[in-house]
């Protein structure tokens, strides 16, 4: 072994021996740490950050929270309904085939001889059988028509006669019903 | 006034402008149904609002229900039952179909379409609407024409390229027929050969 080994061997044995330091060494580095002047920003986001100990009180703090959320359920709401108000009718102009279509003129015609009063009623009069614009006047011969506004789509409707008596359009789609055990008829008014 | 009694004033207030604002209940089924069936009829429109289902057919039903008489668990049956064809309707047509293509389809499936024979029907039109294909179909199963059947010939005449227009009239040729004595079937059978025949667009089926 040479010199230089020799020396190197002794001085890593010095490096090598553990360092006792006092228990309080920690403390008064930190402590040291914390009296160097900081950054305003570094100091807002130790105060943001630093965990802290809070007390609540269940009822006032719990009814904030509820107004808060039922506040913000609001908003939204009026958001929507805002913005709903607001977009249609810039889509109506920018896309006018988007606009809902009008409805179209519909003949109805029942023949039934007897019949002192007769209306239409549908899906498109919400099956209200005083509908002013639904009552069937009696042509003659036993034939009663009116023409009334559709709304273009998918409809099921029935002929009222004399206010009592359900009867399904003979000369349209049949309607199977299970629910109320009336048949009804369907129509189908295209868009033009 | 106890400080609990007011904040529970306060809450119901809350409660209520916050169901006022969400409401949409339709001011006819207040009108024309008593209050348990209106509860009832419009928690059900609400859960399909909520499954973004049209709304509008389940209201006509409740009304329909009213107009006829019906009491008012008919009502609410019926108005769940459309629920859940509805539903039924939109899975199997998809998410994109109209409100009048699932009203449709689900008077379909009430009349006896299966869920199967549904979506063939809707891959028979495809792209154009599905309503009046399906009126029509409804409306052979109603004059008694077995429903695979009447399945059958509406998909033959869609893919054939017939249009609505001569679907219709294809629909009131069969019921004259059936009306004049001619068996159900046959009838549709021979009006459906004669639309196909005569070629998809070319005009008007024989009378």
């Amino acid at each position: 072994m040479s010199d230089d080994d020799v020396k190197m061997s002794q001085i890593a044995r010095v490096l090598r021996a553990p360092v006792r330091l006092s228990a309080s060494f920690d403390a008064r580095v930190m402590a040291a740490v914390r009296r160097l002047p900081g950054h305003e920003r570094l100091k807002l986001w130790a105060r943001l950050t630093t965990p802290r100990t809070v007390t609540l009180m269940p009822l006032p703090w719990g009814l904030l929270a509820a107004s808060v959320a039922l506040f913000a359920v609001l908003g939204a709401l009026h958001f929507v309904v805002d913005i709903d108000r607001a977009a249609k009718p810039i889509a109506s102009a920018l896309f006018p085939a988007q606009a809902k279509p009008a409805p179209q003129r519909v003949q109805f015609v029942l023949v039934a001889p007897d019949a002192k009063k007769v209306a239409v009623v549908g899906d498109f009069n919400g099956w209200d059988a005083s509908h002013a614009g639904y009552q069937a006047q009696h042509r003659g011969g036993g034939v009663w028509s009116v023409t009334a506004p559709v709304p273009v789509g998918h409809h099921r409707y029935s002929f009222v006669v004399d206010d009592s008596v359900w009867v399904a359009d003979p000369t349209a789609p049949r309607v199977v019903d299970n629910d109320y055990g009336v048949p009804n008829s369907a129509i189908v008014v295209p868009q033009e | 006034m106890t400080r609990s009694l007011r904040t529970v004033t306060a809450l119901s207030l809350v409660a209520r402008v916050v169901a006022a604002q969400s409401g949409g209940a339709d001011p006819r089924l207040v009108a024309r149904l008593d209050k348990p069936t209106y509860v009832a009829v419009n928690a059900i429109v609400d859960s399909a609002r909520a499954a973004k289902l049209p709304t509008a057919p389940l209201v006509d039903k409740a009304l329909e229900g009213a107009a006829k008489g019906s009491d008012g668990p008919k009502i609410v049956t019926a108005v769940q039952q459309l629920r859940v064809r509805m539903t039924s309707a939109r899975a199997m047509l998809g998410s994109n179909s109209t409100a009048d293509e699932i009203r449709a389809a689900s008077t379909a499936i009430e009349a006896g379409v299966s869920g199967r024979d549904l979506a063939r029907v809707k891959a028979a039109t495809g792209k154009r609407a599905v309503t009046m294909p399906l009126a029509v179909l409804t409306d052979l199963i109603g004059r008694q024409i077995e429903a695979t059947t009447a399945t059958n010939l509406v998909i033959q005449l869609e893919k054939s390229g017939v249009k609505d227009p001569e679907l219709a009239l294809f629909q009131r040729n069969v019921r004259a027929d059936i009306d004049r004595g001619a068996d159900p079937t046959v009838a549709a059978q021979t009006r459906a050969r004669g639309l196909l025949q005569r070629g998809a667009t070319s005009g008007k089926p024989s009378e």
